[in-house]
């Protein structure tokens, strides 16, 4: 990967790994962070990334970079940071897209994650098991239980009053 | 293909929804849920559960390019307190006056004037009379045969002597020619001359008389040289019997001495007595220029 190559990437795929991150996270100076590092160990790794498979990287770093803040942070619940910090919280226009996303904040890290890189980045289980480095029955029943449990959070009494 | 029953067909729709079926599984997932109402309506349950795509974008975009954009480096306002210290003035230097074209090409001209046809001919003829000398002998082109006549007591011949050159003349005379071969030749080996070698005498009494001068284009040059050539009586009481001798007394050279003081430079010739006298005026005008400086 040359210079050029690099730069088109961060065209390219910043907001991407950006949204998963911050998704994840929801907090944008973390996922920044994040991002950043993602973006460096890319640079760093240039010469032995091809163009082609620079996205799938860039996810990856980004992933396992995701893995290893929220253990950092593990005794802080990503719920209350959510809800207290007010400066960093991502801004929901819409009151189902809200419901949605809070939802996905019941998910586990890992279903969290599938769900992301299936919905925003439309990666194919065996990309997202390459990504979480999960087989690909793995990615696709992990999937499939984070489907079933959101799909119970959108339907529970409590979100239908 | 697996075929969709009640037992499996979740599976399927988390397939669907996640855009994993080939079109043959599509088909028949569709025809399925056409024939299962309900299972329509939990299909519909599962699809709310995808996400919307969303733009966002990355605030630090910007920050992950290399090389590309400059670094912007904010102006500071750091005042150096001693900068009255840093200012220097030049000294005044001398101003020099820059000659222009035609007055170098006047000054070359009245050179190449004052070289080639000798405005200094006056001063410079002193210096050829006292610089011409004994020192060339017996040269070609130039010869004064002085008639000495021994009847007389003094007699008084004027050699007139034309010469090619400008320069000078050199009058030589050798002595020894006048007084002892003339006579021994003539075979009267009886008759003695005592005071020959102190009583001939050569004189020059004058010197490039003829004062080059330029016609237009035609340059004459004339240098009459007379030389005074005096002989003192050999032997006043013997002149009768004695023959009179024909002496050669003296040859004047002009071309190598002219060649000895005349450098060609291109296509002329100048002559190096002149332009020492140019350059003993010009090293005395400059001495006089820092005196005056020193003095003031």
């Amino acid at each position: 990967m040359t210079e050029k190559d690099y730069n088109e990437s961060v065209l390219l795929y910043a907001d991407n790994v950006y949204r998963f991150i911050v998704k994840n996270l929801r907090h944008t100076e973390d996922a920044e962070d994040i991002v950043q590092s993602a973006f460096e160990k890319l640079w760093i790794h240039k010469d032995s990334v091809e163009p082609k498979k620079a996205k799938s990287y860039l996810f990856t770093v980004a992933y396992h970079l995701l893995i290893d803040h929220t253990r950092k942070a593990k005794r802080i619940s990503l719920q209350e940071s959510f809800e207290n910090d007010t400066q960093t919280a991502y801004q929901e226009n819409k009151a189902l897209k809200k419901v949605l996303h809070d939802a996905l904040a019941t998910l586990n890290e890992t279903q969290r994650s599938l769900v992301l890189l299936k919905d925003y980045e439309g990666y194919s289980y065996e990309e997202i098991g390459e990504i979480t480095k999960l087989t690909t029955d793995q990615v696709r029943v992990y999937l499939h239980r984070a489907r079933l449990k959101l799909r119970n959070y959108l339907i529970s009494p409590q979100q239908v009053l | 293909m697996q075929n969709i029953n009640l037992h499996n067909y979740q599976d399927f729709l988390l397939r669907y929804i996640d855009e994993e079926l080939d079109l043959r599984e599509t088909e028949a997932l569709l025809a399925f849920v056409a024939a299962h109402p309900a299972i329509g309506e939990e299909l519909e349950s599962l699809q709310s559960t995808k996400l919307d795509i969303e733009s966002i974008t990355c605030p630090s975009k910007s920050l992950l390019y290399k090389n590309i954009f400059p670094v912007i480096v904010e102006p500071t306002t750091i005042v150096y307190q001693n900068k009255q210290k840093l200012f220097k003035k030049e000294k005044e230097k001398a101003p020099v006056i820059l000659l222009k074209w035609w007055a170098m090409g006047a000054a070359a001209v009245f050179i190449f004037i004052v070289a080639r046809y000798g405005m200094f001919n006056g001063e410079a003829g002193g210096g050829l009379s006292k610089n011409s000398s004994s020192k060339n002998i017996a040269q070609k082109n130039s010869v004064v045969k002085a008639e000495t006549s021994t009847a007389s007591n003094a007699t008084k011949s004027n050699a007139v002597v034309t010469s090619e050159s400008l320069a000078s003349t050199n009058i030589v005379s050798k002595q020894q020619n006048i007084t002892t071969n003339p006579l021994r030749n003539s075979g009267l080996g009886d008759v003695v001359y005592h005071a020959i070698q102190n009583a001939s005498t050569v004189t020059v009494s004058e010197t490039a008389r003829a004062i080059p001068s330029y016609n237009g284009s035609i340059i004459d040059v004339k240098p009459t040289v007379i030389a005074e050539i005096t002989t003192a009586p050999i032997a006043l009481n013997q002149a009768a019997e004695t023959p009179e001798p024909n002496e050669i007394i003296e040859t004047l050279d002009t071309e190598a001495a002219s060649s000895n003081r005349s450098v060609m430079v291109g296509a002329f010739e100048i002559d190096k007595d002149k332009f020492r006298g140019l350059f003993r005026r010009a090293n005395a005008l400059f001495k006089n220029k820092e005196n005056n400086k020193n003095e003031k």
